[in-house]
This record gives C-alpha cells, sequence and structure tokens, in this order.
C-alpha cells in the first residue's frame, strides 16, 4: 500500500506552497484551535474576495489567532481597532479610497459579538449610510474569545458560562436574535447567509456581495470546536447539520427580501445536530426538563423551515445533499 | 513612542519596540500542537479484492473518468491481458462487492472493461511494460487457454523467455467452447493474438504425455507452469446404462465451434447445471433442435434456498436468458432411468432429488415413488471435465486435481507450478488469468532466489470508511441486450456501450480507499496544510500534508469521500 508518510525529502516547501492555484488572504502558522471553523471561513471569504482588498477587523478570535506579535498572517491590509468600531473603520476606509478614485474592495470582519451586540450601532449606521462595505459575520454563537459567553446570537438551550445548564434553565432562556430581520430593514442591496459546510455557496455569495454597490452582509456560520463542545474533525460535518435541521437558514435577500434558499433535501432532527456538542447534551438527558427544551429546539427549527419554505420539493443540484457533490478533478469548488 | 511626520524623502523613522515589520505567520510551525497526523494511504477496495484477476478496478475506472482512456486499459492489461473476453465472459464478483452497491447500484464494471477492451482492439493498441531487462532463464508454460496465456504473458513482461505448449491446433483453451452469442470467437483469436505477438514462442499441437514428457521439460527449462485445464469428460451412466450414440456436452461444443452446427433432434436434453450444460442447451436451440431440457439436481441460481442445498454453477445471468430463449430447467430433478429402444433413447425417467454439501462433500439425493416420464431423443450428459492425467501422473497420484500450494507450486515440487481449471478453487476465465499472473510472480521470485512469498491481500476498506454525503445517487448503466424474440442466431447478445455513456458509468465509482482529486482536503483544512502537488512525479498523491502546519483536527480525514486519510497517532 502506498502511503505519503514519507515526503520527498528534496521538496522545496516554500516554492510548492507560494504556487498553489488559489489566493491566500490568511497564512498558515495562525493559532486558531484546531477544526476552527472561523479560520477555514476566513480563508474562504479571502480566496474569493481576491488580493484587493482591505480589511477591518473588529476585536474578537480572529484578530488574535491572527496577528500575535510581531507575525501576522495576512498578506492583504489588514487593522485592528476596537471590538466595536470595525464597520465605522470599514466605513472610513472606503470614504477615503473614494475619494482617491480607487476601486480596492473593502471588507468588515466581525464575530457575532461584535456584530448582534458591540458593533451593532456602528453596523446599522455604515448600512445606513450606504458604504460599500461586505460586512462578514462570522457567527459562532457566542464570545469564544473571552471564554464562552452567550450573546446576542447564541441559540436557544445552548449552554454556556453564563447561560449554564442546571435545575432552573435548561442553557440559554432567549432565542437567537434575528438579526437578518434587522439587516432586511435597512433594505441594502444584497445580505445573505452561509455556511462553511458549504463552501462553493459561501464563495460565490462573497462575489456576488463584492458585485453589488452599496452596503453587504454575510452571516456565516462557523462552528468552533472548543465552545460547541465537539470532536475538532467534526466541524464541517457538525456546520451540514445546522443547515439540515433547519436551525441556520441559508439564503440570500436583496433589499430586504429573500431571494434565494438553500433546500433541505432531507430535514433532519434537531437531536442529530445536539448530539455531538457540549452545549446541547444536557437536552438529551431522559428528564421531562430536557425533552421538553428538546422538543422546543425542534419547533424552533420547524418555524424556520416553514418561514423561509426551505423543504425541497424534488432533489436539486443547489440543494443540502446537491450543493456539494463531489466532482473528480476538484471541478465543484467555484 | 510613534511615528514622526512622514516625509515623502525618508522613510518614517520608527521608535524601537513601538512598532514591528511584520513577519508572516509562516516561521510560526504551528505542527507542534499535533497528537494525530493525518496520512494519505491508498487501501485496497473491495471490487480489487474481489475480482479473481486482481485487477486495480479504481484505479482504470479514475483514468477512464478522466478522459485517458489508453492509460485506462494500460492499467487494466497489467493484471488480465484479454480484458475484452473476460468483460464479456465473467460473472463478475467484482460488482457484487462494490461499495456504490449499499449506496444506489454497482458500477457496471464488466460493461467498462468490455468496452475499453474493445476499444484497444479497434485503436490497436499494443501492451505496454514489455521494453524492461530481458532474462536469460527459459521458462514452459503448458496449456494455452486463459492461464496458460496470462502467465506466460506475465513471464514476458519480466523478461523471461517463454515456450507456451499446446494440444490443439490454436491457443485459447476452453474460452474456445463458448459459444459466439457470449464471447465471438473473432475478439478472442485477436486478444490471444495480441497475447502470442509478445513474443512467447508457441507451439500448438503438443500434448504433455504425447509429444513431450515432464522430464523433458524439467530437463529444458528452468521452471514449468502447467494449466492443461480439463479436457476429460467425467464418465457418465445411468445404472450402467448407456445410449448408442452418446455425444458428451463438451464434445458437441467443440464440434458447434469446428464446424459451426450440432445436431438436430426433436427433444434433447442436458445433464448438468454447469457453464456447458447452459451454453449447449441455448446453442441446441439455435441450430434447430425443436426443445431443450436441461435437468439437474442443484437449484436455480437466486432461488430461495436452504443453507448448504447446491446450487446450478452456471452463471446466474447466463441461466436467466437461456429461460427466456426457451430452454427448459428442471431444477431438483436427476434421470432416475434411460428409457432405451434398440440403444436409443426414447425418453427418461426423472425423479426428484437434492444435492446437499455436507461439509465440502457433495451427497446426492433421490426420491423413489416421484418418477415422471420425460420423452426425448438424445441425452446428452454435461456433468463436467476431469484433469487428463496423461503426462502428469507423478503429480496427481489418482487425485482429481493438480494439487497447488499457496505459492502457486505444485505439492512437493519447486520448479513445476500450477493454476487455471486444473486446480482445486478454479471454473472462471478471469480466476485462471489471476492464477497465470500469480504463478508468473512466483516462478519470478524462484528464479531470482526470493522468497516465495503469496500476498495475503488486506481486507478491504469497510462502506463506513466512506463519507457518502459528498456523493448523489445516479442510476448504473445498463448494457443494452438484444431481446429474447430478436436474437439472431449465435449473434452477440450484449452491446459494448459507447465511451461517452461509459466514462460516466466510470465517474460514478467511489474510489473507495483510493483519491478522487477532489479538493475536500485542500478546500477544508483550516489551517492551510494541505498542498496540491500538481502532478510532480515524486510525490504519490496529488496532495500533499505540510506537517509544519497541520494541527492534527482531523477534519481532512473526516471529509475525505473515498477513505483515502487516515489519522495516526504522532510518534
Amino acid at each position: 500500500m502506498t502511503s505519503s508518510d514519507s515526503p520527498s525529502p528534496s521538496l522545496d516547501w516554500s516554492t510548492l506552497r507560494n504556487s498553489q492555484p488559489r489566493f491566500s488572504g490568511m497564512e498558515s502558522g495562525h493559532g486558531a484551535c484546531q477544526g476552527c471553523g472561523q479560520a477555514l471561513a476566513t480563508r474562504l471569504v479571502l480566496e474569493a474576495a481576491g488580493p484587493d482588498v482591505i480589511v477591518a477587523n473588529a476585536t474578537g478570535c480572529l484578530e488574535i489567532f491572527t496577528t500575535p506579535w510581531p507575525q501576522s498572517a495576512w498578506t492583504v491590509p489588514w487593522i485592528h481597532s476596537l471590538f466595536e468600531n470595525a464597520a465605522a473603520v470599514a466605513a472610513g476606509i472606503e470614504v477615503a479610497l473614494r475619494a482617491q478614485g480607487r476601486t480596492t474592495k473593502v471588507l468588515a470582519f466581525a464575530g457575532d459579538g461584535g456584530t448582534f451586540d458591540i458593533g451593532f450601532q456602528a453596523l446599522s449606521g455604515m448600512l445606513e449610510r450606504n458604504h460599500e462595505v461586505l460586512f462578514v459575520c462570522f457567527d459562532n454563537e457566542a464570545y469564544m474569545n473571552t471564554g464562552i459567553q452567550r450573546s446576542g446570537s447564541t441559540p436557544h438551550g445552548a449552554w454556556t458560562n453564563t447561560s449554564p445548564a442546571g435545575k432552573v434553565r435548561q442553557g440559554k432562556r432567549h432565542f437567537k436574535k434575528d438579526l437578518l430581520a434587522i439587516i432586511a430593514a435597512h433594505g441594502i442591496p444584497y445580505a445573505a447567509t452561509a455556511s462553511v459546510a458549504y463552501p462553493s455557496d459561501l464563495r460565490n455569495k462573497v462575489r456576488r456581495a463584492l458585485d453589488v454597490s452599496g452596503p453587504s452582509f454575510l452571516l456565516l456560520h462557523s462552528p468552533c470546536p472548543l465552545g460547541w463542545g465537539h470532536d475538532s474533525a467534526l466541524t464541517i460535518s457538525v456546520d451540514r447539520l445546522a443547515v439540515e435541521t433547519g436551525l441556520f437558514p441559508v439564503l440570500e435577500m436583496e433589499r430586504g427580501h429573500v431571494v434565494t434558499t438553500m433546500k433541505i433535501r432531507n430535514p433532519r432532527p434537531v437531536r442529530e445536530y445536539a448530539e455531538p456538542q457540549f452545549r446541547f447534551r444536557h437536552l438529551l438527558q431522559d428528564t421531562p426538563e430536557a425533552r421538553e427544551e428538546l422538543e422546543h429546539l425542534q419547533a424552533l427549527a420547524d418555524a424556520n423551515i416553514e418561514r423561509y419554505g426551505l423543504l425541497a420539493t424534488e432533489p436539486g443540484p443547489r440543494d443540502t445533499e446537491g450543493a456539494d457533490t463531489v466532482r473528480r478533478g476538484g471541478s465543484r469548488w467555484g | 513612542m510613534g511615528i514622526e511626520r512622514n516625509s515623502p524623502f525618508s522613510p518614517p523613522r520608527v521608535t524601537p519596540g513601538g512598532f514591528a515589520l511584520p513577519g508572516t505567520s509562516r516561521t510560526n510551525h504551528t505542527g507542534s500542537w499535533r497528537q494525530e497526523r493525518p496520512l494519505y494511504e491508498t487501501s485496497p477496495s473491495p471490487c480489487h479484492g474481489a475480482c479473481p484477476a486482481h485487477e486495480e478496478i479504481p484505479v482504470y475506472l479514475d483514468h477512464l473518468a478522466m478522459d485517458r482512456p489508453r492509460q485506462a486499459w494500460e492499467s487494466l492489461v497489467a493484471a488480465n491481458p484479454l480484458p475484452a473476453v473476460t468483460g464479456r465472459v465473467c460473472p463478475h464478483p467484482c460488482e457484487s462487492s462494490c461499495h456504490r452497491g449499499s449506496f444506489d447500484e454497482a458500477i457496471s464494471i464488466h460493461s467498462v472493461e468490455r468496452f475499453l477492451g474493445d476499444m484497444a482492439l479497434r485503436e490497436g493498441w499494443s501492451y505496454p511494460g514489455f521494453d524492461g531487462e530481458q532474462r536469460e532463464e527459459a521458462v514452459a508454460v503448458v496449456g494455452a487457454g486463459p492461464a496458460g496465456l496470462s502467465c506466460a504473458y506475465h513471464l514476458r513482461r519480466f523478461g523471461y523467455r517463454v515456450t507456451l505448449f499446446d494440444a490443439l491446433p490454436e491457443a485459447g483453451g476452453t474460452c474456445r467452447v463458448i459459444p459466439d452469442y457470449r464471447l465471438p470467437g473473432e475478439i478472442l483469436s485477436r486478444e490471444v493474438e495480441r497475447v502470442l505477438a509478445v513474443g512467447i514462442d508457441f507451439r500448438p499441437g503438443m500434448k504433455l504425455g504425447r509429444d513431450l514428457s515432464l522430464a523433458e521439460l524439467e530437463e529444458g527449462f528452468k521452471a514449468v507452469f502447467l494449466a492443461p485445464g480439463r479436457q476429460k469428460n467425467r464418465g457418465y451412466s445411468v445404472d450402467h446404462a448407456l445410449p448408442g450414440d452418446l455425444h458428451h456436452g463438451l464434445d458437441l461444443l467443440w464440434e458447434l465451434r469446428n464446424i459451426g452446427t450440432l445436431p438436430r433432434w426433436e427433444r434433447a436434453i442436458v445433464v448438468g447445471g454447469g457453464n456447458t450444460a447452459i451454453d449447449l442447451a441455448r446453442s441446441l436451440l439455435r441450430t434447430g433442435t425443436r426443445e431443450v431440457h436441461v435437468v439437474t439436481d442443484e437449484e436455480l441460481p437466486g432461488a430461495p434456498s436452504q443453507a448448504g442445498r447446491g446450487v446450478m454453477p452456471a452463471i446466474s445471468r447466463e441461466v436467466g436468458m437461456a429461460l427466456e430463449e426457451g430452454v427448459r430447467i428442471h431444477p431438483g430433478r436427476r434421470i432416475g432411468r434411460l428409457i432405451l429402444r434398440d440403444e436409443r433413447v426414447v425418453g427418461v425417467e426423472l425423479v426428484h432429488a437434492l444435492k446437499e454439501f455436507e461439509g465440502q462433500t457433495p451427497v446426492h439425493r433421490a426420491f423413489v415413488g416421484t418418477e415422471t416420464v420425460l420423452e426425448a431423443d438424445a441425452v446428452i450428459p454435461a456433468v463436467g471435465q476431469e484433469v487428463d492425467s496423461a503426462g502428469i501422473e507423478r503429480l496427481l497420484q489418482n487425485r482429481t486435481m493438480l494439487p497447488v500450494l499457496p505459492t502457486g507450486q505444485v505439492e512437493g515440487e519447486s520448479r513445476i507450478f500450477a493454476g487455471g481449471d486444473a486446480c482445486p478453487g478454479g471454473g472462471i476465465v478471469s480466476h485462471a488469468v489471476g492464477s497465470g499472473h500469480h504463478g508468473a510472480r512466483m516462478i519470478d521470485a524462484l528464479l531470482r532466489k526470493k522468497e516465495l512469498s503469496p500476498k495475503t491481500p488486506p481486507s478491504p476498506i469497510p462502506y463506513s470508511s466512506l463519507n457518502r454525503v459528498y456523493f448523489e445517487q445516479r442510476p448504473a448503466y445498463v448494457p443494452l441486450e438484444v431481446s429474447p424474440e430478436a436474437r439472431d442466431g449465435f449473434s452477440e447478445i450484449e452491446t459494448t456501450g459507447s465511451f461517452a455513456v461509459l466514462r460516466q458509468e466510470a465517474d460514478r465509482c467511489f474510489s473507495c480507499g483510493h483519491c478522487l482529486e477532489c479538493d475536500n482536503c485542500w478546500t477544508l483544512c483550516p489551517d492551510g496544510a494541505v498542498l496540491k502537488t500538481g502532478g510532480r512525479s515524486d510525490l504519490p498523491f496529488p496532495y500533499i500534508f505540510d506537517y509544519d502546519y497541520c494541527k492534527g483536527c482531523g477534519l481532512c480525514a473526516q471529509e475525505c469521500p473515498s477513505g483515502h486519510i487516515r489519522m495516526v497517532p504522532e510518534s
């Protein structure tokens, strides 16, 4: 049997790495955890966006793990200012570039804390002032960088250090904030959700967002193996389930109207999504409270499916099972 | 602290410690965190394990799917030099083992094999791999059927001088009696001629025990491979009674091959449940016999059956086609008595019977009181053949088959090897091809004074190691068949598919245990630790792990659709 354990000793790794047929906006050697969904998501976003971009980054894991002094994983211009002002910084860069007549695209990166909560008013202002910025929210559904505290994005029933599961409550009491509806209310030209489990879809959405004139917004679901408490190998599998259960609807909006959704070919029970994750493990106990809360979570998923019409009527090439069918030679990755 | 006012004429002045020219994170070798490392590792596919000719099926399917038909064929003939033959006549155990069969439908591997075989004949491709070092040692191969041809072919690839003997005037062996509607004689001849043309010294009309002896072979050659097949009809009688004009099934098939026709009867009864019986029954219907019955105490293949019951050894698909064409099969019956008038058969007495296995031993039972009479004007036994002991009495010693060791050597011999139907476990062409290949490898080891170590194939990759979410269900290619009503004489029933459809069929392959080059690992690694090798020939796979950065998260192994990545503990 052939195995790869002993690579050619004469291999020039640096040349090989520099000649990969893709743009690498975030380099290896960053300090993200094993199986980090956000690290993967960032690389995919930058691959699709290309080198002619400037990134404004909010405080968070991404900022921390890519820039341990004096190193940087970024090969594109990048700035970090504060937790709350990524959108404001990006807006400033955008008007400066516009004043200079330059076409460089501006991206703002933030986690769900820096989007749903702390950076929210700056984001709203940026959208309202119509800055041509793509704001990407890497949504891992809690404040992971500071040690797993609940955010406005944390789903109902999830354990965090500030929404513990115990006798009184089964994890987070409140619901995940419907940020999409708030974004929709700004009437921006393009907003979408995507998941790291569907990279082709994700990259297409980045390109589409950068093609519109005016602000665009991408909510990018990216699992955190540490904060969600799942095996680092399961990042993609778990996020696929987030989509296939209906808990995280994948869709596109133009001017606040839903124009496409990724149809679910075979809806999966939320139990399957909960099983590999520590943050939902209390819902799998054999107690009336746990059972009720799991049913509640299932009802929330079903409500999403109903609200956005996510159920596929027939198998399609862009539904949850067709979207990433393998092709020999890798031709599917758009 | 800070940068003093920027001047267009001088670079900014920087306070030490307050500012750093950015270093790349690539100096940070995060691979040191790793507790497990991923490995690209090719594992045997189930089809490869099931193929008696040891074909690397996923490899040639991949070549074809990627529009490289010639490389596909070259990979195929590295194991089996007769793909146009086996693609037609093999019962394809590969397809029964195919993991895709657990998902939707097995790949139609035999259709691809047949297509590649035919394409090579049409394009006139010649075998690759004959430009290596030539060796002085001469090896004798006895029997030019598929086992002997395969052994001679592989010995030539290894560079040996090969003399191939056969008792008959033509090479091909028992494949010659397969009727044209299954295997056109011309296809067989063209593949056989191409094998002989690789520099084999072919000596037809030389029969062991008549024209040459084992002692002469041992004297004149460094090693001998015996593949005499089973040429002698097994004795047949019903209570010592026999019709005066008895014909044996295999003899009639040879007659058909040599003369082109068969005697015509009103109602012929063929006795036996093997391929000879079925081939003969269908050929009789094609040559004008009005009614053909097949009598066997075994059960129909595919019928619900009790454990231990004997099932007809004929290829199931061929039995089905025989029934479609109007052959009447009487399973679970045997002939209790021949009804003779003046040594001519006028009918037979059928009795209910069954065949059971007690361990490996078949036990035949018949039940008195269940007799019925079937009128007939011919009874033709096709109850199997035996090894002709002429010239190999010393090796057989009263046994019915040549006893071979796992090394391919005949028991008690060091330089005499054997394969094909003369050895236990044979019976299909691809098995004969495989045993010839194995014999050639072992002879090569012997002559190079290496240890003869037969490879015990590692167990195939389990279905559970594949990540099936990356595959879509797609129906299998179904070969076009001439309908039973439209079947015309001996013209072929199944047709060869087109390049376009078989390329698609090959693309359905899961590539179990092999790299699909799908880019999943390269796309999904959060650490950019998977690099494409860009077809560099010194690297074994299309991708390579850069262990300087791989943190061992295991995501690539989890998301690999074909089970080509394995996680192993970091030492």
